[in-house]
């Protein structure tokens, strides 16, 4: 465990019986990141969460968190971390007013004078029951329970999921300035364009096992750039000879969409010579990434069935 | 001891404290001001049969011996079903909260989120549920004492001999309750732990009714709580019930510890 660290997993393995609940993980969280977690339902986003907070014993392997072991030291580390659950239910009699006392009580701080900051800020009521909230109500005093401590750490599990675009916006900046204040975001998403507006850092999350940890960019870089060329002849990309590196994906007509690795002037000197009618080079977005992440790893398992 | 859980909880408990506590002040007044009517029209004659001595001491767990008294039919208050169903719901619908209920309606993430340890919420659990009991019971005995008031002194139970009664039957309650957490540490579902529960406590009230007129049941009915549960030898004699008393401590406390170990091993969260 480095310091610089909020969260290090190791070889991190939950099985539920014969059912794979997530295995192997490894991975780090420097401090003060915005770091998205990545994956579609049941990819084992919630499983990693819940044992990061000490919720779930370990199969195999370890998490500690905040330098802490996240199962052993669980009511320690919970100090200094908010949590928003994904499927978020409160107690029905509960108000975001009584929710904040209680919890200040709990952490033996008064909670409620930011906690009705964030309240205001996040346009909610404190004084109505959860009985009488919609969900999207329910998550915003999820959201204030969890940041109104300030934790050196917040763990949320696809916070947005039922929240109105302003109130998306208004969070990704609590969130920033969290992060610039030194704070670390734990972001489970399956919503590629918030991690990739939000994020710095991205672990990918594939039937419970980590495909890919690192910055977007890196992954970007990782992935190739995309390219769309149309050629002139519409006979041409069937007696394209390609270049090292440039691997097609798709043809439509004169059009070919293709991934390319490798230096760019080896591919610009090669369309040099074609007699192109369009063309694109660009690094693809986050959903091009994680498609190639996921699909590469189903084609994988499907081809070593 | 973690304050706020113990206001949380206490907020959740309170309506159940009251629905249980004033059912109980109720069926506890009315037996009190009707036991003492039906007790002066049992002619001693008839008490004398043998199937009316085997009914009552079924009813009352124990032996009756050749004196039975007013106080005989008082005991009643304190050993009928319903009194004896409501004291076990209350302690089955609170003990049965924590995990299983929390887990069922999906509010353990946000509870477990908190800075506390399985075994602080356990205890801040079993704390308020104990105050819980105790109130229930001590309605009770208020709407005994308002019942009695009817009836002439003779036909009354004394405070303090309904005192012990109370106690005994809170210590009762703390050996349901220990079971009750163990059920729940060990559960997913609250329908379940509470079904388990009351397989357990039905079966532990038929042991002991079965006890007083069938010699095999005798030999095990230790096993019953019931068994340790004597408001009429309170109530005859005055006596503390020390003996029994430890029993059902020492079996409470057992069984909540080891749903303590439990509750600290097993995956909590929302299913």
């Amino acid at each position: 465990m480095t310091d610089s660290n909020a969260i290090e997993v190791d070889s991190l393995t939950k099985l539920y019986g014969k059912a794979r609940g997530v295995e192997s993980i490894t991975l780090s969280v420097p401090e003060g990141s915005l770091f998205g977690f990545l994956g579609p339902n049941g990819a084992g986003k919630t499983t990693t969460l819940r044992l990061l907070l000490g919720f779930l014993r370990p199969t195999s392997g370890s998490a500690r968190v905040l330098g802490l072991d996240a199962w052993h030291d669980s009511p320690r580390v919970k100090e200094d971390v908010g949590y928003v659950p994904g499927d978020l239910r409160l107690y029905p009699w509960l108000t975001a007013r009584e929710a904040l006392r209680i919890s200040g009580a709990v952490r033996r701080r008064d909670l409620l004078a930011r906690g009705l900051e964030l309240c205001e800020a996040f346009g909610l009521d404190p004084t109505i029951p959860v009985r009488s909230m919609s969900r999207g109500t329910r998550q915003k005093v999820g959201l204030v329970l969890a940041m109104a401590p300030g934790p050196r750490l917040l763990v949320l599990d696809e916070p947005t999921s039922a929240l109105d675009p302003l109130v998306q916006e208004h969070l990704r900046a609590e969130l920033r300035r969290a992060a610039a204040e030194g704070r670390t975001v734990f972001f489970s998403s399956h919503t590629l364009g918030e991690v990739e507006s939000l994020c710095d850092r991205v672990a990918i999350l594939r039937e419970g096992r980590l495909v890919a940890v690192d910055t977007l960019e890196a992954l970007r870089r990782a992935t190739g750039h995309e390219v769309v060329v149309r050629f002139a002849d519409p006979g041409r990309p069937a007696s394209l000879a390609p270049p090292e590196g440039l691997r097609i994906e798709s043809v439509e007509g004169a059009s070919v969409r293709a991934t390319f690795h490798g230096k760019l002037p080896v591919l610009l000197e090669w369309l040099r010579h074609e007699r192109i009618e369009d063309l694109s080079i660009s690094r693809p977005d986050l959903e091009t990434v994680f498609r190639r992440y996921y699909g590469a790893g189903r084609q994988a398992a499907g081809g070593a069935a | 001891m973690n304050r706020g859980l113990l206001w949380k909880t206490a907020l959740e408990l309170r309506a159940t404290t009251l629905l249980f506590g004033i059912a109980l002040f109720l069926v506890e007044a009315l037996l009190a001001f009707v036991v003492p009517q039906v007790t002066d029209q049992f002619s001693t004659q008839i008490f004398q049969l043998r199937f009316v001595q085997t009914i009552v001491r079924g009813m009352l767990g124990t032996e009756l011996g050749p004196d039975a008294g007013p106080e005989t039919f008082l005991t009643i208050c304190w050993v009928h079903p319903v009194v004896l169903s409501l004291a076990w719901a209350h302690a089955m619908v609170c003990s049965t909260r924590f995990p299983a209920g929390e887990v069922e309606r999906g509010t353990i993430d946000v509870l477990l989120s908190l800075p506390v340890s399985r075994g602080q919420a356990l205890v801040a659990e079993t704390l308020v549920w104990m105050g819980s009991t105790a109130g229930v019971i001590a309605l009770g005995i208020s709407g005994n004492l308002l019942g009695g008031l009817a009836a002439p002194p003779e036909h009354r139970i004394r405070l303090g001999a309904m005192a012990i009664v109370g106690l005994n039957l809170f210590a009762v309650n703390l050996t349901v309750g220990g079971l009750g957490w163990l059920v729940s540490a060990a559960s997913q579902r609250r329908g379940k732990a509470i079904t388990n529960l009351l397989i357990a406590v039905l079966g532990s009230f038929l042991l002991n009714y079965l006890a007083q007129f069938w010699s095999p049941a005798k030999s095990i009915v230790f096993l019953s709580v019931l068994n340790y549960y004597s408001p009429l030898l309170v109530l005859r004699r005055g006596a503390w019930p020390w003996s029994d008393l430890a029993v059902l401590a020492g079996v409470g406390t057992v069984l909540w510890t080891a749903a303590l170990g439990v509750l600290a091993r097993r995956d909590l969260s929302t299913t």
